[in-house]
C-alpha cells in the first residue's frame, strides 16, 4: 500500500501517513477552494488501511488549525468512516493537538468528537510544534 | 484627478484595514488572506479572533468565487468587493459584495434574514444538520454551510442587502461584525 506524502501550501494541509504504524498525520491549515479532491486521497487511504488483512490499530494525529467549512464537510466524512469502522470492532483513536492560545481549534475538535464514540483526545499544547 | 488625501481620511475614519475591489482570482484571495492574517497579527489581535476574522474572510471570498463558476461568468464579471475594518467599539466587521443575478439575490438575502433570528444553539443545530446534508443539496437550499458558519462566528445578527444593477443584476452585499 502507498502511503501518502503530500507537503502542505498555504492553504492545504502537509498529509503523511505510516501505513505499517498504522499512522495518519494531518497538519497545519486547510482551506482550499475544492476541499473534496484533496481530502479524497485522505479517505482512499483510510478505507485501504481498514481493509487491510490482518486487522490493525489506525491512529489519526491532527494538527490542523483553520478548516474551511468544505474541508470541515470532508473531515465530518473521514470521521464517519472511522466510525462505521469502530462499530465493527476496529480498533480506532484521534489524537488533535491544539495550541493552548487558541481555543477555536479545541471548540472545532469538540464539535467532531461529540458524533464519535471511538477514542478521540484533544491535548493542549504549551508550543505548536514546528 | 483622483483625491487620495479624501480616499485617506475616509478609510482612516472608518477603521478600514484593508479593502479590495475588483477581480478577484483564488490566488489573489489567498493572497489577501495572507496580509490580512499579518494585519491581524500586528494589530494584537487575539489569536481566536484573528481565527475568526480570518474565517469569515475565506467562507465569504469562497462563497463569492463558488458563485460565479456557478454561474460561468467571466473574469470580469468576477469581481468582488472586500472591506476588514473596525467599529467604534473595536470589533472587526467583515464586509464583502459582488454582483448576483436579481432572483439568486433575493433567495440569498431572505435565507440570510431567516438566520438572523437564531439563537447560537439553534445556529449550531442548523450547522450539524447542513453538514450532513449530501453534496449537491445543500448549496440548493440557499443557506450554504458557510453562511451559517459566519452567522455563528459573529457577535451581532448578519446585515445584508441588495442594490439593483443593470441587465436584471443586483449588487449583493453582507456585513458580520465580529
Amino acid at each position: 500500500m502507498i502511503d501518502l506524502h503530500i507537503p502542505a501550501t498555504q492553504s492545504s494541509p502537509e498529509i503523511h501517513s505510516e501505513h505499517a504504524q498504522g499512522r495518519l498525520v494531518l497538519r497545519g491549515d486547510s482551506y482550499p477552494e475544492n476541499s473534496y479532491e484533496l481530502f479524497n486521497q485522505v479517505f482512499e487511504w483510510i478505507e485501504g488501511f481498514l481493509a487491510g488483512q490482518p486487522r490493525r490499530a489506525l491512529n489519526l494525529e491532527l494538527h490542523l488549525l483553520y478548516l474551511n467549512t468544505s474541508s470541515i464537510k470532508a473531515m465530518m466524512e473521514i470521521f464517519d468512516l472511522l466510525q462505521a469502522a469502530h462499530d465493527r470492532q476496529h480498533p480506532i483513536s484521534v489524537s488533535w493537538f491544539y495550541d493552548a492560545r487558541n481555543e477555536r481549534v479545541a471548540e472545532l475538535a469538540e464539535e467532531f468528537k461529540e458524533d464519535c464514540s471511538f477514542p478521540f483526545d484533544i491535548l493542549v499544547m504549551e508550543r505548536s510544534t514546528p | 484627478m483622483l483625491d487620495l488625501y479624501a480616499m485617506r481620511e475616509q478609510f482612516s475614519q472608518q477603521q478600514i484595514m484593508l479593502c479590495f475591489n475588483g477581480p478577484i482570482s483564488r490566488s489573489l484571495l489567498e493572497e489577501i488572506g495572507n496580509a490580512l492574517r499579518n494585519y491581524l497579527a500586528a494589530d494584537h489581535a487575539h489569536p481566536s479572533a484573528s481565527m475568526d476574522v480570518f474565517a469569515v474572510y475565506i467562507e465569504m471570498t469562497q462563497n463569492i468565487r463558488h458563485y460565479m463558476t456557478q454561474r460561468d461568468w467571466s473574469e470580469q464579471d468576477a469581481s468582488a468587493t472586500v472591506v476588514v475594518s473596525r467599529d467604534s467599539d473595536g470589533r472587526y466587521v467583515v464586509s464583502a459584495g459582488n454582483l448576483v443575478e436579481l432572483a439568486d439575490g433575493e433567495r440569498l438575502v431572505s435565507s440570510i434574514d431567516a438566520l438572523t433570528g437564531l439563537d447560537k444553539s439553534e445556529l449550531k443545530s442548523l450547522y450539524k444538520e447542513q453538514l450532513r446534508r449530501p453534496r449537491g443539496q445543500a448549496s440548493a437550499s440557499g443557506a450554504g454551510l458557510g453562511l451559517i458558519d459566519i452567522a455563528r462566528k459573529s457577535s451581532e445578527p448578519l446585515q445584508a442587502s441588495l442594490r439593483p444593477a443593470e441587465a436584471g443584476r443586483a449588487f449583493f452585499s453582507l456585513r458580520a461584525v465580529i
